[in-house]
């Protein structure tokens, strides 16, 4: 049987990785880079064989002609993050194996578990993924399965469907016959705003971020559900329905208050949240 | 007419390098035969952001396809981007 080890959830904001590594950074960034050591740090020690990747593209690839709510990858290798993303971001490339009888595994079982999801033979991985991957794994020794959510374009799930899928992707994990220690890997975000009114060089909703920190901190899956519409995620910023995946996250851990919660504002970014749930072999929770 | 179709093009532009120059070069040519209003084709290519912003162009790939294609310093654009739509707050985006 496969083992959950760890679930981590960080962001993907594609100016970070820069910030961090620019000179002189300021304080909040500082503790940014240190916060997503921990990450790291996390999950190194739960010595995951797979990480299953759960983010969002940015209609570089999933587009309006075809838009999968749910999508498993499973080409034998893939990399990112798309061409544009370099040129604009100046990103660093990421490389890596998919697990294929990890992907196959889980899309034999996803029906079962009341999730169909869509699947794909051909793809890349763009900066949603790429940048948690840099942060949590720069190592790109580990293979992955990319999980593809839609967040961009409306209509997206609502948020207890995404929780539905994550407790299903627990479940869907649990049954596999494989020996896998699996890792959780997922990037979301809170208020953000591009190409709207708001400015994007910070939070878009102060608010808004530290309602629902405080509420996942506290393992109130309910209330998060509740609260994150769509209309409550798009006042607070046009791109904060990317905060979904961390609502799928609530249900992968059914539920349960993370282990390590954090959240800080740096000056010139968004918000740069974490959440991580440390799970070993016999704990159900 | 269609969002979706508005959404194509500034998509494609934004990834495809090739259909970026076309557009440079003649965004009217690049256009034909796409199913597209008269307000739709203006605003594309005048790259009237504001307008395409009002008809509920997404938001995301229309900033991406605004900073790709602007003829001029973009020194200073995204400040002007972000006062110019302001007035028409948050537009309906689905297709």
């Amino acid at each position: 049987m496969a083992e959950l080890v760890e679930i981590i959830g960080i962001t993907h904001n594609p100016y970070l990785p820069g910030m961090i590594a620019g000179p002189d950074p300021e304080p909040g960034i500082c503790q940014a880079e240190a916060d997503y050591a921990r990450m790291r740090q996390k999950m190194a020690d739960a010595r995951p064989d797979v990480l299953v990747v759960i983010a969002s593209d940015h209609l570089n690839q999933w587009f309006m002609d075809n838009m999968p709510p749910f999508l498993i990858g499973k080409a034998p290798r893939t990399h990112g993050p798309a061409p544009q993303e370099v040129r604009t971001f100046r990103l660093t490339p990421y490389e890596a194996d998919v697990d294929i009888e990890v992907a196959k595994g889980l899309l034999r079982e996803s029906s079962r578990f009341g999730v169909d999801f869509a699947f794909s033979d051909e793809f890349f991985i763009d900066h949603a993924f790429t940048v948690p991957l840099g942060f949590v794994r720069p190592e790109m020794d580990i293979p992955i399965v990319p999980i593809f959510t839609n967040v961009m374009a409306p209509p997206i799930p609502p948020a207890d469907r995404f929780y539905q899928v994550g407790q299903a992707i627990r479940r869907m994990i649990e049954v596999l016959p494989s020996g896998r220690r699996i890792g959780i890997l997922s990037s979301g975000h809170l208020a953000v705003e591009v190409g709207g009114p708001k400015s994007s060089s910070y939070s878009a909703d102060v608010e808004f971020d530290e309602r629902m920190m405080k509420l996942i901190a506290a393992g109130d899956a309910e209330t998060v559900v509740k609260e994150a519409t769509w209309e409550r995620m798009l006042q607070a910023g046009n791109v904060t329905p990317g905060f979904s995946n961390y609502v799928l996250l609530m249900g992968l851990a059914h539920g349960r208050a993370p282990d390590a919660v954090g959240l800080h504002f740096p000056k010139k970014t968004a918000a740069v949240p974490y959440m991580a749930w440390d799970l070993t072999q016999g704990d159900a929770r | 007419m269609t969002r979706y179709q508005v959404d194509k093009v500034l998509r494609q532009v934004i990834n495809d390098d090739t259909a970026l120059e076309a557009f440079q070069r003649d965004a009217a040519a690049f256009l034909e035969g796409r199913d597209l209003s008269d307000e739709e084709r203006k605003g594309l290519i005048d790259i009237d952001y504001p307008a395409l912003y009002k008809l509920g162009a997404h938001p995301f790939i229309l900033s991406g396809f605004t900073m790709r294609v602007w003829p001029a310093d973009r020194r200073g654009l995204q400040a002007e981007y972000q006062e110019r739509i302001a007035p028409h707050g948050y537009p309906d985006f689905e297709t």
